[in-house]
């Protein structure tokens, strides 16, 4: 689905973000991107979406030749990939229904598919008794939640998530990446940069280290390890560490937090997770992604 | 459809929400091609005055008394076969002295001195230039000749008005340009503003996989718009101030005529309408050029 081959990105100033990086990631696959700040996390996530060309070395995305498609073709290689971002980016002045409505018009789909479908993906993520809010009317983790229904709703193969808890507490941080899971269980591929600990330890999956624009380490079942200088690790974060160091899947670091975290956070936690009644948010999920394959068929 | 629709819509909303310098965009369009199609206009104006006056031109050459008809015959051969002249005419005492009377039939003074002395008028040659910008080598040419008394022409008019028309044209037409790339400017200034308000916005659609056209088109209809705009106020004010002219300067003289024909406006008018439009899409592309993240 993701393929880098002797991937280099030198910026103008210099500086080497990405030095001989291969990488392949199969389809549904669920990877974390680890490392330090300045690492190269998100230049490897904006060589993925094309934001920017690599100086040398070839990407496939979706299999299409991401590295040496033409400028003009780029939008319809962004439209199999899906991105969620730190800072959320979305439209302050549209409710969260236009928010999400915002990414399938764009594109040019019909206002009957639209209708049919933001709605659906709104209740994937448990924002339905919320579409017309705008956004500063949202805590983070709901705006964060509509940025992953934006991302989600065009049905995309690949999923890119550049620190997307990075603005979150823990427990809403939980509820994110349940809703990632999801996504990625339906076949989508995801890529995640973080800096979270609790999380990559929680979700025991591939883990790509890298330092200074260099794999370091690709581990099928990784944690995050902790030897990183930045991480200031709070208190309950590394009670969470230690204790769900074996959690499966994040259904389990659900009970591990409400285990360890004081009151307040487990309100949030309840909050973040209030909605989802787990069987059948899957059942939309399963029902959603069989509607997007016919999509593609048309297209 | 859908998207065509969307695309004006933004369009739409783009020219409310900087409403001042779309304003000031607009004006300037339509200050600029106010000058250009007045311009038009005016040329034509002259065109058409001084097409009527090149068929009557005259230089007229009085002819000495003592001229035989023999002799007279044969300077109007000479004459017509110069090749600045294209028709001449000869015009007799009798036909003179009868000219005369109806040209100063509400002098009565004049019309007395003229029935008193039928012979006053001399008789004369009337030449009609080929070129009426040509008149004076056949003025010239004429007071050299045996014969010929004395010439007098209708020229200088005719010379005063190009002369006119001319550095009048050059005049309005260097200003039209300078307005006009001050309007492309102005348009471009005011799409720079609007890409820059909707930053966000351009952002996710590129994210999310808006083509490039969907994502500049409506920036592109928003240029064309304040210059169509524009050109349309251009328009209607010269027609406008045309009709006025016509309607409160009949006092003119008989021999100018303001009237323009209706087919000119509509062919000069659609044709200014168009470089509106052209200024506005010019305008958007370059400020669409200049944001780099819009580049194709």
């Amino acid at each position: 689905m993701i393929k880098l081959e002797n991937v280099t990105k030198v910026y103008p100033g210099g500086t080497v973000a990405a030095k001989d990086v291969n990488l392949e990631i199969a389809k549904g696959e669920f990877v974390f991107l680890v490392g330090a700040s300045g690492s190269g996390k998100s230049t490897l996530l904006r060589l993925m979406m094309r934001e920017e060309p690599p100086t040398n070395g070839d990407i496939w995305i979706a299999g299409k030749h991401a590295s040496q498609l033409p400028s003009w073709k780029i939008p319809y290689l962004r439209r199999s990939i899906g991105t969620v971002f730190q800072d959320f980016k979305l439209l302050p002045t549209r409710t969260v229904y236009e928010n999400v409505a915002f990414a399938m018009e764009v594109t040019g789909k019909h206002r009957s598919i639209i209708r049919n479908q933001v709605p659906q993906v709104l209740k994937l993520v448990g924002l339905s008794d919320k579409a017309d809010r705008l956004p500063r009317q949202l805590s983070g983790g709901e705006q964060q939640r509509v940025a992953v229904a934006r991302a989600f709703v065009n049905r995309p193969l690949i999923l890119l998530a550049d620190e997307p808890t990075g603005n979150l507490d823990p427990a809403t941080s939980v509820g994110i990446m349940r809703i990632l899971d999801r996504i990625s269980r339906t076949g989508t591929t995801v890529v995640m940069a973080t800096h979270d600990h609790a999380i990559v330890d929680a979700m025991q999956r591939r883990v790509v280290e890298l330092d200074r624009g260099r794999i370091s380490r690709d581990e099928s079942h990784g944690i995050y390890e902790t030897r990183q200088e930045d991480s200031v690790p709070g208190p309950a974060l590394d009670e969470i560490e230690d204790e769900t160091a074996i959690a499966d899947t994040v259904d389990d670091v659900e009970e591990e937090l409400e285990a360890t975290v004081d009151e307040a956070t487990k309100a949030a936690l309840a909050t973040a997770i209030e909605d989802d009644a787990d069987e059948e948010l899957d059942d939309d999920i399963d029902e959603i992604s069989e509607e997007g394959s016919e999509d593609e068929g048309d297209a | 459809m859908t998207s065509l629709t969307y695309m004006f819509k933004e369009a739409f909303n783009n020219l409310g929400r900087n409403a001042l310098v779309v304003l000031g965009a607009i004006l300037a369009v339509f200050i600029s091609l106010t000058l250009t199609f007045g311009t038009l206009v005016f040329g034509e104006i002259v065109r058409v005055n001084t097409l009527q006056w090149a068929e009557d031109v005259r230089v007229i050459a009085f002819l000495q008394d003592d001229m035989t008809a023999e002799a007279t015959a044969d300077l109007q051969n000479e004459v017509a076969s110069w090749p600045q002249v294209s028709d001449v005419f000869y015009v007799s005492k009798q036909a003179a002295f009868e000219e005369a009377q109806v040209l100063f039939s509400n002098d009565e003074a004049m019309l007395r001195v003229l029935d008193e002395n039928p012979d006053l008028l001399p008789a004369s040659l009337r030449v009609q230039p080929a070129d009426p910008e040509d008149y004076d080598l056949i003025v010239i040419r004429l007071e050299s000749t045996p014969g010929v008394e004395k010439v007098e022409s209708a020229g200088d008019a005719i010379d005063a008005m190009i002369a006119l028309r001319d550095g009048l044209q050059i005049m309005f037409w260097l200003l039209a340009v300078a307005l006009g790339v001050a309007a492309v400017a102005l348009i471009a200034n005011t799409i720079h503003m609007a890409i820059y308000a909707r930053r966000e916005e351009i952002e996710i659609m590129q994210l999310v996989g808006a083509s490039n056209w969907f994502v500049r088109t409506p920036f592109l209809i928003e240029g064309a718009l304040e210059g169509l705009i524009g050109g349309a106020l251009a328009v209607t004010f010269i027609v406008v101030a045309q009709q006025l002219a016509v309607d409160r300067l009949s006092e003119l003289p008989d021999w100018i005529n303001l009237a323009i024909q209706n087919d000119f406006i509509l062919r000069q008018g659609a044709l200014v309408l168009l470089f509106g439009v052209a200024a506005g899409l010019v305008g958007s592309s370059l400020s669409l050029a200049v944001h780099r993240t819009l580049r194709s």
